[in-house]
C-alpha cells in the first residue's frame, strides 16, 4: 500500500503509524510516573497530528519550537495529574493544542493592539504561500472556474451556496427544491471533474 | 450520526470541516481524530485545496452572474 501523499503546501505526513487502540493507560502511567519512554511514545503518536493542525491554523512559521512548546504543557500537566481520565487522552490534546493556538493569535492581537502599524499577525500566522503553492493554487482556481461556468444555472448556484454562501446542505435542498441525493450528486461529480481536470495538468506537465 | 474520534472521517464532514462550518460539538471528535490518522489529514489537506479553489471560483463566477444581471 501506498503512503498517502500530502498536496503541495502541506508538510509530508508519511504513513508509518496506525493509531493505537484505547485504552490509554499505559501511556499516561508511564507519563504520570516521568518515565521517558512516555514522552517518546507520547511524541511518536501524536507528532505529525499536532504539527499539521498547528501549520494548519498557524503557517509554517516557527511551527517545530510550537510543536516542541505543546509537547511539554501536555507532560508536564499530565504529570501534575490534570488528566483524570486516561481514555481521554487525544480530547486533552485537542484542547491543549486549540488553547495554544489561541493564545498564539490573541497574543499576535494584543502586541499590534499596542505597536500599531507592525504586522505581527501576519508574522505569527504567515500562511503566505510559496511560489509553488501559490502556482498550484492559481491553476486549481482556474480549474474550478473552468467547471463551475460549464454548468447548467442550478448545479452552479448549488455549489456557490455551499462553497461561497456557506449554506447548510439542508437549506440548499429546501430551498432550491433538490433531495439530499441530488445534492451529493451534484457535489460528487463537480469533485470527480475537478479531479479528471488535474490529473490531466498533471500528466500534460509530466509529458512536456 | 455524531463523528466518533476512532473512526475514519467521511466527505460530507470533511468538506464541513474545511469550510469551518461545524459546530464545536461535531469538530471535536473530527480534531481528535486527525490528531491520530495520516489518511485523514491528507484527505483534509487535498479538501483544503479544493475548497479553497472552489470558494474563490464562485466568488468570481457569483459577482459575474450579479454583474451581467445590472
Amino acid at each position: 500500500m501506498h503512503a498517502p501523499q500530502s498536496p503541495p503546501g502541506y508538510p509530508d505526513v508519511p504513513s508509518s503509524f496506525s493509531p493505537p487502540d484505547p485504552p490509554w493507560s499505559d501511556l499516561v502511567d508511564k507519563l504520570r510516573s516521568g518515565d521517558p519512554s512516555g514522552m517518546e511514545d507520547l511524541y511518536r503518536i501524536f507528532h505529525k497530528g499536532i504539527r499539521f493542525q498547528l501549520f494548519r491554523s498557524l503557517g509554517p512559521q516557527d511551527v517545530d519550537d510550537r510543536v516542541h512548546d505543546i509537547f511539554l504543557t501536555i507532560a508536564q500537566s499530565i504529570r501534575k495529574g490534570e488528566l483524570r481520565e486516561p481514555d481521554r487522552l487525544t480530547g486533552y490534546v485537542r484542547t491543549i493544542v486549540r488553547r495554544q493556538i489561541a493564545m498564539l493569535i490573541n497574543g499576535a492581537i494584543q502586541t499590534r493592539r499596542t505597536y500599531t502599524g507592525l504586522d505581527t499577525l501576519g508574522a505569527l500566522s504567515d500562511r503566505r504561500p510559496n511560489p509553488e503553492h501559490s502556482a498550484i493554487a492559481h491553476e486549481n482556481f482556474e480549474l474550478a472556474a473552468r467547471i463551475l461556468n460549464s454548468l447548467s444555472r442550478r448545479d452552479r448556484d448549488v455549489l456557490i451556496r455551499f462553497y461561497l454562501r456557506e449554506q447548510s446542505s439542508g437549506q440548499i435542498c429546501l430551498e432550491m427544491k433538490l433531495t439530499e441525493t441530488q445534492f451529493r450528486l451534484i457535489k460528487s461529480r463537480a469533485k470527480a471533474r475537478f479531479g479528471e481536470l488535474g490529473r490531466t495538468r498533471l500528466a500534460r506537465r509530466t509529458i512536456s | 450520526m455524531a463523528p466518533q474520534p476512532d473512526r475514519h472521517i467521511d466527505e460530507a464532514e470533511v468538506e464541513r470541516y474545511s469550510l469551518s462550518v461545524l459546530p464545536e460539538k461535531e469538530a471535536a471528535p473530527i480534531e481528535e481524530h486527525l490528531l491520530v490518522c495520516d489518511s485523514c489529514r491528507v484527505r483534509l489537506a487535498e479538501t483544503d485545496l479544493y475548497v479553497e479553489a472552489m470558494r474563490r471560483a464562485a466568488g468570481l463566477v457569483a459577482s459575474s452572474v450579479e454583474a451581467a444581471k445590472r
